[in-house]
Parts: C-alpha cells; structure tokens; sequence
C-alpha cells in the first residue's frame, strides 16, 4: 500500500531511527512501512496517524479512492 | 537474531531463556551420555535418563512461543512467524522423503531428535531470506 510515512517523517526532519523509536518498533520495521513492503495493522496505523495528527486515509492510500 | 533486533525486550528474554537452557542440556548430554556407558542403566530408570536431554529443549521449544507471544514489534513478529513455517514446512519435507529412503532403499536412519535441529537450521536460512525480502 502507497503511505506518505516518508514525506511526514521528512517534514519533521526525522530519521529512521527516530519515528521507529516514536512508535516503539525497529527501525527495519519503519523501512518496510516507508517502502510499502509491509502494512501496519489497524492498531499500528492508528498509532501513525495520532503521531502524525492526520487520519490514517490520508496517510495510507490503498488506491481504491 | 542479528543487529537490528538487539532493542527488542522480548528477543533479550528469549535469549535469557535459551542460553541457560543449551548450557544445561549440553551439561545433561554430557552427564546422560557418561552414565550409559558407565552404568548402562535398564528399565524405568534408562526411560528417565533417555528423557533428561529432551526437558531443555523442550523448553527452547516453549521460549520461542513466549518470544512470538512477547514481541511487541508486529512486523518483526510476522518475519519471524513466517521463517518459523519455513522451518516446519523444511522438516516435513526432509522427515517425509527421508522416512520413504529408510523404508525402501535401506537408507541409515535419521533419529527423529533431528527434527528440532534441522527445524531451527531452515529457520535461521529462511529468517535470512525472509529479512531481505522486505529490505
């Protein structure tokens, strides 16, 4: 799934490693989220879009819209 | 389990878990080993002395189901969950191809302790594969 985890995480100027540790995960698990290998579950894209402020739809796009 | 998952609690009780659990069962293997060529024990007693070994693994074998129920990080949950099928599904193979070669073309046994053995070498190789996968 396409997500904008890159743009946000670069709009705050933070590495990898800082939003893996944000959101309690590894920073391996950061990359695959960035890269669209892996989709959180809903409990994790919850987390993001709190850490972000901004609703999961506009974070992930599953392309169906 | 590699660089990038030395943060996670869970793998470091894991690795509490299954340190002391080898150093023991190499300790008992040593130990059962000696009293069977010393002693050559018979009956109840030779059944709890061929047991003793297995207790520790079987506690290895428990450890890894606490690591998956511990593992906070979901993602490396799920690589490890899928290395771990890769590893049943690698057992399978090797224990049911095997058993036909015993059967049929005199193969030497294989004694079915390999299994975790053989289990946990095709999870190591899958977790590497598996890992870069997603890289």
């Amino acid at each position: 799934m396409k997500n904008r985890l890159k743009v946000l995480r670069a709009e705050r100027d933070w590495s990898q490693a800082d939003l893996a540790d944000r959101l309690e995960v590894s920073r391996q698990t950061v990359n695959a989220l960035e890269t669209g290998k892996y989709d959180p579950s809903l409990p994790l894209a919850f987390k993001i879009a709190r850490l972000f402020g901004q609703p999961i739809e506009t974070i992930f796009d599953d392309g169906e819209a | 389990m590699g660089k990038l998952f030395n943060k996670s609690p869970a793998v470091r009780r894991y690795m509490r878990r299954y340190i002391p659990a080898m150093a023991v069962y190499v300790a008992v293997i040593f130990g059962v080993s000696w009293a069977f060529n010393r002693f050559a024990p018979t009956g109840p007693l030779a059944w709890l002395l061929a047991l003793a070994p297995a207790v520790p693994i079987l506690f290895v074998i428990a450890a890894l189901g606490l690591y998956l129920k511990e593992e906070a990080d979901e993602f490396v949950r799920g690589m490890m969950i899928e290395s771990m099928l890769w590893g049943i599904g690698v057992i399978m193979a090797v224990m049911t191809v095997w058993g036909f070669l015993e059967l049929y073309a005199k193969a030497p046994h294989l004694s079915a302790f390999w299994a975790f053995p053989l289990f946990c070498i095709a999870m190591g190789v899958a977790q590497q594969f598996v890992r870069r996968r997603y890289r």
